[in-house]
């Protein structure tokens, strides 16, 4: 905690920034009821009303209060977005550091499923998982982890062949250091900072990517994610002819905006600092 | 043909008394001494060569006790009475003594010096004696106005040379000689060498050579033994002795001398804790094979080789490291690559082994083969006589250490200094934390690196190249390993850092005894640090032997090329 805390403060202003950025959209996401009074699912005053003391963000074609959909939708958002990153990243991280590692048969067999898992065309893939598995943020989960593990195992893979060939891990391995000892005090500490970026940078495109399926039917409609209104908004006949694209679609749009773009901030000065 | 035995030793013991103690300043030690023959014994200060010489000539002191059988000519000198003893004095055997200003006495010329050992010993005419005294001068090269000069007014040559005419006076058939150059200058030790020579070839008396100067022995011995605290610990042909050392002690002695080891620094033998008296071995305070038995059991001198006694538990300098006929090749079938072709060397505990070679010739491959690191394709590599497998040896205490070249991948940057050194302990997890904190500590200093707690948790990637050199010699450190591995850790340094690093790596061997295989491209490196070469070319080694061997006569042509002979 203490080494969270002094690489936050080592940050630029622009970082720390960030980091409060994301704070907020961290208590939006833990405490959603106490911050608004508006149900999210009921409607609570007239339809497509503009942004006043009653309604802050103004409300929706059903009249539903958008601050307080985008209140609960944080949550769902997040969830997606750290979960799928956490999964992906996890799992590709380990998997990059044993098949290099490892090399040989192992290696191959891995590098050879992360190819197939590229070439297998990602979003009809994805559609047919979704509709099988259902939709729910544990399945949404699942199956964007499923796409997105290759390219932090790859890049795990590439680092850790290099760093296997330093003479301190022949050292380490000399003193009877096993895989377990190796990956934990030589390979993760230095592969950390880059499972950090790619880490940050899934989260955003996890959150980007339930958006575009819960756009196509296939993320949980009962959550009321942001890629969800504002897909809601955008099939709206006409909007862009109205004034109200300015509240319904503007506000959910920067909520992703602001938080992708903290949250690749974040990994920027991550990056520096840590690389 | 076996020439007639002069001077028969059994079993001389030597005691001083000492309050109401004893002090043993010889033990056990029996020699002979052939006709014409010159022993040289070797040794510390304090090892009691001086006292076998008084022994010899029934010179003691009532109070001091000497056992043993001495046998002159088939005569007991021991049983002797003091009379009967003064006609074999001089008249058989005579001593040079050891070169003091107060051996001759102050108020004397030296002709009545010299007179005086003639006229007790020879029944001559003042005419006779005379002319004697001018031969004995003449034969010492020296001129006789000194006759009628005092010993101050003489220089420390010219005094050693009355010492020698004094001795020569009666033609003895043995001379005991102790030490004749100590304190001379190069000149005057040249010349009393060469006076020495040519009397013994004139006169082919017997020789009994005690010097602590090994230079000294070569010259003049054919046999030699080694002594110390008053006991043999080695003996054989002086050559062989020289050139292939098989007690620690003798190679230490040999180490430290000048004239043998001209292109090496000068490291005297450590000293150990005399501390406990232990029963046991009498060197193994500072001996760096000793084993637990070593405590105990007292070695006996015995037969290793032809002519050749060593009194240790171990057999002598044991092999600690064996490659045998080793072969690795890299490449696929069709284009292969042989690193290693039936490769085999050996290094001895204690000893620093060079292997040399341009870049390419496979030292690496070796150097990782031998650690077990790599494994080998064809043939065995042997650690005190078990199998070098895998990192068997390199992952536990007391076993084998590899130190690469680059010290910015040896040391992981990421670490911090603590964490470096501390590495093989926390893998090991055998001890506990406050005696690893120590370890390490104890490691950083003898590196020379600061053990502040700032620096302990500085990161390793702020460091110079040669603190991370350091810092890896540290690391290998507390595994108090027998044998280094240094794979060309210097060629990566500054000169200086690189002179630093050195003179410390061979102040460590030298103080904790392990071997070192060092592996290098430069060759003066290798004459200045090694006891042995070995010159690997294209996968094989071409040519093996002592440092002044191979650098004074390579064999190969390769070596001759490489080395510009």
């Amino acid at each position: 905690m203490k080494k969270v805390s002094n690489l936050i403060k080592a940050f630029s202003f622009l970082g720390k920034a960030s980091v409060m950025v994301m704070m907020l959209f961290f208590i939006l996401a833990i405490i959603p009821s106490l911050l608004t009074s508006h149900s999210p699912y009921i409607p609570s005053g007239g339809a497509l009303t503009p942004p006043s003391t009653l309604h802050w963000m103004g409300t929706d074609d059903l009249g539903i209060d958008l601050w307080a959909q985008i209140c609960h939708g944080a949550r769902s958002s997040l969830i997606v977005g750290f979960g799928t990153a956490f999964l992906a990243a996890g799992g590709g991280s380990l998997i990059g550091i044993l098949g290099g590692y490892y090399g040989g048969k192992l290696d191959g067999c891995l590098m050879r499923s992360i190819d197939l898992m590229m070439v297998v065309p990602e979003l009809p893939t994805m559609i047919v998982l979704g509709a099988f598995f259902g939709p729910s943020k544990m399945n949404i989960i699942i199956v964007l982890s499923l796409f997105s593990w290759t390219r932090p195992a790859r890049i795990v893979r590439s680092k850790i062949l290099s760093i296997k060939e330093e003479k301190y891990v022949k050292v380490a391995e000399g003193y009877g250091g096993g895989f377990s000892y190796l990956a934990r005090r030589h390979f993760l500490p230095q592969v950390f900072p880059l499972i950090m970026v790619n880490f940050i940078k899934l989260i955003s495109r996890a959150i980007v990517a339930e958006a575009s399926l819960s756009f196509l039917g296939l993320g949980d409609p009962t959550s009321k994610s942001w890629g969800l209104i504002l897909n809601h908004a955008m099939s709206f006949r006409g909007i862009y002819f109205t004034d109200f694209w300015k509240w319904w679609i503007i506000f959910p749009l920067l909520c992703i905006v602001l938080m992708v773009l903290a949250i690749s901030l974040i990994s920027k000065e991550i990056e520096n600092l840590l690389c | 043909m076996i020439k007639k035995a002069l001077l028969e030793v059994k079993n001389l013991e030597v005691d001083y008394p000492y309050g109401t103690e004893k002090i043993t300043a010889v033990r056990e030690v029996s020699f002979t001494i052939e006709e014409g023959n010159v022993l040289g014994i070797i040794g510390e200060s304090g090892s009691g060569k001086t006292s076998i010489a008084l022994a010899l000539m029934g010179l003691h002191d009532k109070a001091v006790e000497t056992n043993g059988e001495i046998l002159y000519n088939d005569e007991y000198l021991h049983t002797l009475s003091e009379k009967a003893l003064n006609k074999y004095r001089w008249r058989d055997i005579a001593i040079v003594f050891q070169n003091h200003l107060d051996v001759l006495n102050p108020v004397m010329t030296i002709r009545e010096q010299i007179l005086e050992a003639i006229k007790k010993h020879l029944n001559l005419g003042k005419k006779e004696m005379d002319k004697k005294i001018k031969e004995l001068l003449k034969m010492v090269h020296l001129e006789e106005k000194w006759c009628h000069a005092y010993p101050h007014q003489l220089s420390g040559g010219m005094r050693q040379k009355v010492l020698i005419a004094m001795s020569l006076a009666c033609d003895p058939k043995l001379l005991i000689v102790d030490e004749p150059t100590t304190a001379l200058d190069a000149i005057s030790k040249e010349e009393i060498l060469q006076l020495l020579e040519g009397l013994h070839k004139n006169k082919k008396f017997a020789m009994l050579l005690i010097s602590h100067d090994m230079y000294v022995i070569q010259r003049l011995s054919n046999k030699i033994m080694v002594m110390y605290e008053g006991r043999v610990l080695e003996e054989g042909v002086t050559k062989d002795v020289l050139e292939n050392p098989m007690h620690v002690y003798t190679r230490g002695l040999l180490d430290a001398s000048l004239d043998i080891n001209p292109y090496q620094d000068l490291w005297g033998i450590p000293e150990g804790n005399k501390d406990e008296e232990t029963a046991g071995c009498i060197f193994q305070e500072r001996c760096y094979q000793k084993k637990e038995s070593c405590r105990e059991k007292i070695p006996e001198l015995q037969y290793v080789s032809l002519e050749r006694k060593v009194a240790c538990n171990r057999g002598g300098i044991i092999t600690l490291l064996e490659g045998r006929h080793i072969h690795k090749t890299y490449g696929d079938g069709r284009n292969p690559i042989i690193a290693c072709n039936n490769c085999s060397i050996k290094v001895r505990s204690g000893e620093i082994v060079a292997l040399i070679g341009q870049s390419g010739s496979g030292k690496t491959t070796l150097a990782t083969i031998l650690s077990g690191l790599l494994e080998e394709d064809g043939g065995e590599v042997l650690f005190d006589e078990k199998s070098v497998l895998g990192n068997n040896f390199t992952s536990r205490k007391k076993g084998i250490q590899i130190i690469f070249q680059d010290p910015f991948s040896a040391t992981n940057g990421g670490f911090t200094v603590e964490e470096i050194v501390k590495e093989p302990l926390d893998i090991l997890k055998s001890d506990t934390k406050e005696e690893k904190n120590r370890m390490v500590k104890k490691a950083l200093e003898e590196v020379q690196l600061p053990i502040t707690k700032d620096f302990l948790q500085r990161k390793c990637s702020s460091l110079s190249g040669g603190q991370r050199q350091r810092l890896a010699i540290a690391r290998g450190l507390v595994m108090e390993p027998k044998l280094l591995i240094a794979d060309e850790i210097s060629s990566m340094l500054d000169p200086s850092t690189k002179a630093n690093v050195l003179r410390l790596l061979k102040g460590l061997q030298n103080k904790f005894g392990f071997a070192m295989l060092y592996i290098t491209h430069d060759l003066a490196l290798a004459r200045k640090i090694s006891n042995k070469v070995y010159i690997m070319y294209q996968g094989n080694i071409i040519e093996e032997g002592s440092a002044c061997e191979v650098f004074e006569k390579p064999q190969s042509d390769y070596g001759k090329r490489l080395l510009g002979v």
